[in-house]
C-alpha cells in the first residue's frame, strides 16, 4: 500500500491515481484499455457501468480486480431467474437478542457495499432487476418502509451476456438509463490472448496492490469524485453535449417537441426508435470531465465529449427492427451523430 | 481552495489572457471589416468599369439590360460580402474558440472567457488560469491570425487592374459614331415634314428652334394634334416602354461617354411653314448637306404619284403618315411604326403597289431606297428628267443624331430608329437613287424589258 495524495487532490493527483489504478487492473486484465478507462471514468464520475461481453472476456475478473485495487468492500450477485428483490436489498428477519427477546431485524443484502457486481443481470426478472434502481440512483434502499442509506462511494457494475439470450430478460429502459456508461468487452487480439495465456496458466498469480488504504479509500475516492465535479464546462461544451443528445432522437418521434430545430441525421430517423434521455447529456459531461482531468486540464473540450460519447449514449438509444435487420448497432449511430453535429457546428 | 492573494494574482493573469484574446478579436474583426470594404469596393470598381465600357461598346437597350443586371448582381454581391463579413466578426467567445482551435488549447480560452464574469468559478479556476497562461505564446494574436490585411484585397486589386485596362480599351476600340463636327449646325425644315412629340422630361438637348410667330403657332397646334393622336392611338405600351427605356439608356450612355451633348448643341432648327407664301415644298438645308445629296427624286414623285405633291398640302397628320416620313428623332415610334408596318393611312389608300414598295423600302432608312422602288415599276420607268435639287418628299430630317440600333424592326409598332445624318466620307457616295434621266426613245423598249424581267 502506498500514500497517494493529500486531502485536497489536485489535477495531477487525479491523473496519477487514475493511472495507478489502471496499472493495477492491467496486471490481471490483458488488453481492454479503453474498457478499463471507461470503467474508471464512470467510477470517478459517480456513475455505474454496464459491461457487455461474450463469455470468457474477463468481465467478472475486471470487476473483482477493480475492487481489489480500490480496496473497497466488494459484493457479487449472480443473477438468476429465481432471484428475488429481497435477496439483493436484504430483508427483515426474526432474531433473538441477548435478553431472549425476539424482534425483526434488518439483514442487509449484498447491495450494501461499495462495489457491487451484478453478474449476468439480464437473467433475473425485471422485478428483481428493478430492485437495484433505488440503490443506483439514490444510494439508498427501502425495505418494509424503512430507508437505509448506502455508504459512498457506491459503484454498481452489471455484466450482460449478449449471445445467450434464452431465458433472459432484457433490461428495461429505465434500468439501462441508470448506467452512466456501457462498456463493451470484445475478444482479445492474438497478442493479448498470448499474454493472457502466459499470465494465467503459470504457477504465479499476479498480485494486485491496493492503491488506497482500506480506511481512507472511500474518502479519497469521494474527494477525487468531487474534483471531477469541479472541472469547468464552458456553455459551448454544454450546448454541444445537448446537441449530440438531441441528434440521437429521431425527428418522427412523438416525444420530440421541436423536431424542426437541431441537427438530424437520416440514419437516426431510419433506425432509431427512441433516442437518448437527458441522462445521456449528463453522462457526456461527467465523462468528459474525467477525461479532461486525465489530460491535465480543468476544462472540458469537445474531444473529451466525443471520446466518451459511444459509452455514454449507445445503450440509451433504442433501435428499431430495421436496424437489427440491417446490422446497424447503436455505436454506429452515435458515431454518425457525432459527425453530423460536428459538421453542423463548423 | 485558493486564498485571496491567489485570487488576486489569478485575476491579474486573467487580465493578461483576456487582453490577448481581445487582441485576437480585434485582428479578426479588422479582417472582417476589411473583407466587407474590399469586396464592396471591388464590386463597385469592377461594375463601374463594366458599365463605363458598356456605355461605349453596347447599343442602348443592351446597355440598359446589362447595366441593370450588373446593378442587381453587384447589389447581391455587396450584400453577400457584407453578410460574410458579419458572420466573420468575432465576439470574445468566438475569438477565444478560434484561438483554441488554432493553438490547440482544447477549450481553455473558451472556458476562461465564458466563465470570466461568473461569480462562482470553482476551485480549479486558478489552476485553469495558470495552465492557460503557460500557453500564452501560442495564442498571441500574430500566431492565431498572421494576416493583417484581408485576402479580399486581391479581388479589389484585380478589379482596379480590370478597370484600368478595360476603360482605355473601350475608348480605343470604339470611336464615336458621330463626327465631332457634322456641319449640321443650322437646319431649315418645313413644319409639315416634322413629326413631333413632347420632349422627355429632363431632355436638355439644347436644340434651338426658331420660326416666325405664325409658324410657331402652327407648331404648337401640330404638337397638340400629334400628342392627341398618340394618346388616342394608345399604341403598344410595351413598345413605348422599350422606347422610353432605350432613350433613358441612351441618355445615360451620352452622359457617361460625353458624346451626345456636343452633337445636339450644334443643331439649330429653323422652321418654315409650308402653308405660307414661300415655296411650300422647299426645305432649305445647310449648303454642305445639300452637296451630299445630289439625287433628286421629286420629279419621279411628280410624275408617278401626283397625289404625293398634293400630299404636301394635306394637313400635317396626313402628311405624317407618308411612308417615307420618319419619326421624330426623339423616338416617336408611333408614326414610324405605322409606316414600317405598312398600315394604310387614309391619304394613301388610293396608292398603288408602288406606294407599298415605298413603305417597305422606307425601312431601309433612305429616300434612295424608296425611289428605287418607284423606278422598278416598268410602267413608270420613263418621265421627265429630274431636277438636281431634292424635292420636298425626298429626304427626312434627323433632329437627334446619335447611333442607335435597329432592334424590334419587325414588330407591329416597332421602334424605327431616327435617321443619322452625318457628313459623308469624301470617298463615299451617298446612298441615293440615280436621278431620273432622259432615255432615248429607241432604248426605252430595251430598258423596259430589262425591268420587266
Amino acid at each position: 500500500m502506498s500514500e497517494v495524495q493529500a486531502e485536497t487532490p489536485t489535477v495531477a493527483d487525479f491523473a496519477r491515481t487514475f493511472r495507478r489504478i489502471q496499472a493495477e487492473i492491467h496486471k490481471l486484465i490483458i488488453g481492454h484499455e479503453q474498457a478499463v478507462e471507461e470503467l474508471l471514468s464512470a467510477l470517478f464520475a459517480g456513475g455505474h457501468v454496464l459491461i457487455e461481453g461474450v463469455p470468457g472476456t474477463g468481465k467478472t475478473t475486471l470487476v473483482k480486480t477493480l475492487g481489489l485495487a480500490l480496496n473497497l468492500s466488494f459484493n457479487r450477485i449472480q443473477f438468476t431467474v429465481d432471484l428475488m428483490p429481497a435477496d439483493i436489498t436484504g430483508t427483515r428477519v426474526i432474531l433473538s437478542g441477548d435478553d431472549g427477546r425476539r424482534e425483526f431485524t434488518f439483514q442487509p443484502g449484498p447491495v450494501f457495499c461499495h462495489i457491487l457486481l451484478g453478474d449476468e443481470i439480464n437473467r433475473a426478472t425485471p422485478k428483481t432487476q428493478s430492485a437495484l434502481l433505488e440503490a443506483m440512483a439514490e444510494l439508498q434502499v427501502t425495505v418494509s418502509g424503512t430507508t437505509y442509506r448506502l455508504k459512498p462511494p457506491y459503484f454498481v457494475m452489471a455484466t450482460l451476456n449478449p449471445i445467450e439470450m434464452e431465458g433472459t430478460y432484457p433490461l428495461p429502459e429505465a434500468q439501462l438509463d441508470r448506467f452512466l456508461f456501457k462498456v463493451r468487452l470484445n475478444y482479445p487480439d492474438e497478442g493479448e490472448l498470448t499474454r493472457i495465456i502466459s499470465s494465467t496458466t503459470g504457477p504465479e498469480e499476479a498480485g494486485i496492490e491496493a492503491v488506497f488504504h482500506a480506511t481512507e479509500a472511500p474518502e479519497r475516492i469521494e474527494a477525487l469524485k468531487r474534483l471531477v465535479r469541479e472541472v469547468m464546462a464552458a456553455p459551448a461544451m454544454e450546448i454541444y453535449a445537448a446537441r449530440l443528445v438531441r441528434a440521437t432522437q429521431p425527428q418522427n418521434s412523438r416525444f420530440v417537441a421541436d423536431e424542426a430545430r437541431g441537427v438530424h441525421d437520416e440514419m437516426v430517423n431510419r433506425y432509431v426508435m427512441f433516442g437518448s434521455s437527458p441522462r445521456g447529456a449528463q453522462a457526456l459531461i461527467l465523462g468528459a470531465k474525467v477525461r479532461a482531468l486525465l489530460d491535465g486540464r480543468a476544462n472540458i473540450a469537445r474531444e473529451d465529449i466525443e471520446r466518451v460519447a459511444v459509452a455514454a449514449l449507445a445503450h440509451r438509444i433504442m433501435l428499431n427492427y430495421a436496424a437489427l435487420s440491417d446490422g446497424i448497432d447503436a455505436a454506429h449511430i452515435v458515431e454518425r451523430v457525432i459527425k453530423s453535429v460536428r459538421a453542423a457546428q463548423v | 481552495m485558493s486564498s485571496p492573494s491567489q485570487d488576486r494574482r489569478a485575476d491579474e493573469k486573467l487580465g493578461q489572457i483576456l487582453g490577448r484574446v481581445g487582441s485576437v478579436r480585434t485582428r479578426l474583426n479588422s479582417l472582417a471589416l476589411q473583407h466587407a470594404i474590399f469586396y464592396t469596393l471591388a464590386i463597385v470598381v469592377a461594375g463601374g468599369a463594366a458599365v463605363f465600357a458598356g456605355a461605349y461598346l453596347l447599343p442602348p437597350l443592351a446597355f440598359l439590360v446589362g447595366t441593370s443586371a450588373l446593378v442587381i448582381i453587384g447589389c447581391a454581391g455587396i450584400a453577400r460580402a457584407v453578410g460574410a463579413a458579419w458572420r466573420m466578426r468575432a465576439s470574445a467567445v468566438r475569438a477565444a474558440a478560434i484561438a483554441d482551435d488554432r493553438a490547440e488549447l482544447k477549450g481553455r480560452l473558451s472556458t476562461i472567457v465564458a466563465l470570466a464574469n461568473h461569480q462562482t468559478r470553482g476551485s480549479l479556476w486558478s489552476y485553469l488560469i495558470e495552465d492557460t497562461l503557460g500557453y500564452q505564446d501560442q495564442f498571441a494574436a500574430a500566431r492565431i491570425e498572421r494576416r493583417r490585411v484581408s485576402r479580399a484585397i486581391y479581388p479589389l486589386a484585380a478589379a482596379i487592374v480590370l478597370a484600368a485596362v478595360a476603360l482605355p480599351i473601350s475608348k480605343i476600340k470604339h470611336a464615336p459614331q458621330i463626327a465631332p463636327d457634322s456641319g449640321q449646325d443650322d437646319l431649315t425644315v418645313d413644319l409639315d415634314d416634322l413629326h413631333l412629340r413632347s420632349a422627355d422630361p429632363g431632355d436638355e438637348s439644347g436644340m434651338q428652334v426658331t420660326a416666325d410667330a405664325a409658324t410657331m403657332r402652327r407648331l404648337e397646334d401640330k404638337l397638340a394634334r400629334e400628342s392627341a393622336a398618340g394618346g388616342a392611338a394608345g399604341g403598344n405600351s410595351l413598345s413605348q416602354l422599350v422606347n422610353r427605356a432605350r432613350d433613358m439608356a441612351g441618355h445615360l450612355q451620352s452622359k457617361l461617354t460625353g458624346q451626345q451633348m456636343a452633337s445636339k448643341q450644334r443643331l439649330n432648327l429653323r422652321l418654315a411653314d409650308a402653308g405660307g407664301d414661300q415655296d411650300q415644298n422647299e426645305i432649305h438645308r445647310a449648303p454642305e448637306t445639300q452637296k451630299n445629296r445630289h439625287s433628286d427624286i421629286a420629279g419621279q414623285f411628280e410624275q408617278d404619284q401626283p397625289k404625293s405633291n398634293q400630299g404636301m398640302n394635306l394637313p400635317p397628320e396626313d402628311d405624317s403618315r407618308r411612308p417615307n416620313s420618319q419619326p421624330s428623332p426623339s423616338g416617336n415610334g408611333e408614326s414610324g411604326a405605322e409606316a414600317s408596318s405598312g398600315k394604310d393611312s387614309p391619304g394613301n389608300q388610293d396608292d398603288s403597289a408602288t406606294d407599298r414598295e415605298i413603305q417597305q423600302s422606307g425601312e431601309n432608312g433612305s429616300n434612295g431606297g424608296a425611289a428605287h422602288g418607284i423606278g422598278a415599276d416598268p410602267d413608270s420607268l420613263f418621265g421627265a428628267p429630274a431636277a438636281s435639287k431634292l424635292g420636298t418628299e425626298g429626304f427626312e430630317i434627323a433632329i437627334e443624331a446619335r447611333p442607335v440600333d435597329h432592334g424590334a424592326k419587325g414588330a407591329g409598332h416597332a421602334y424605327v430608329a431616327p435617321k443619322v445624318r452625318t457628313r459623308l466620307s469624301p470617298n463615299q457616295e451617298p446612298d441615293e437613287p440615280v436621278a431620273r434621266a432622259a432615255v432615248p426613245a429607241e432604248d426605252r423598249t430595251t430598258v423596259k424589258r430589262v425591268f420587266e424581267r
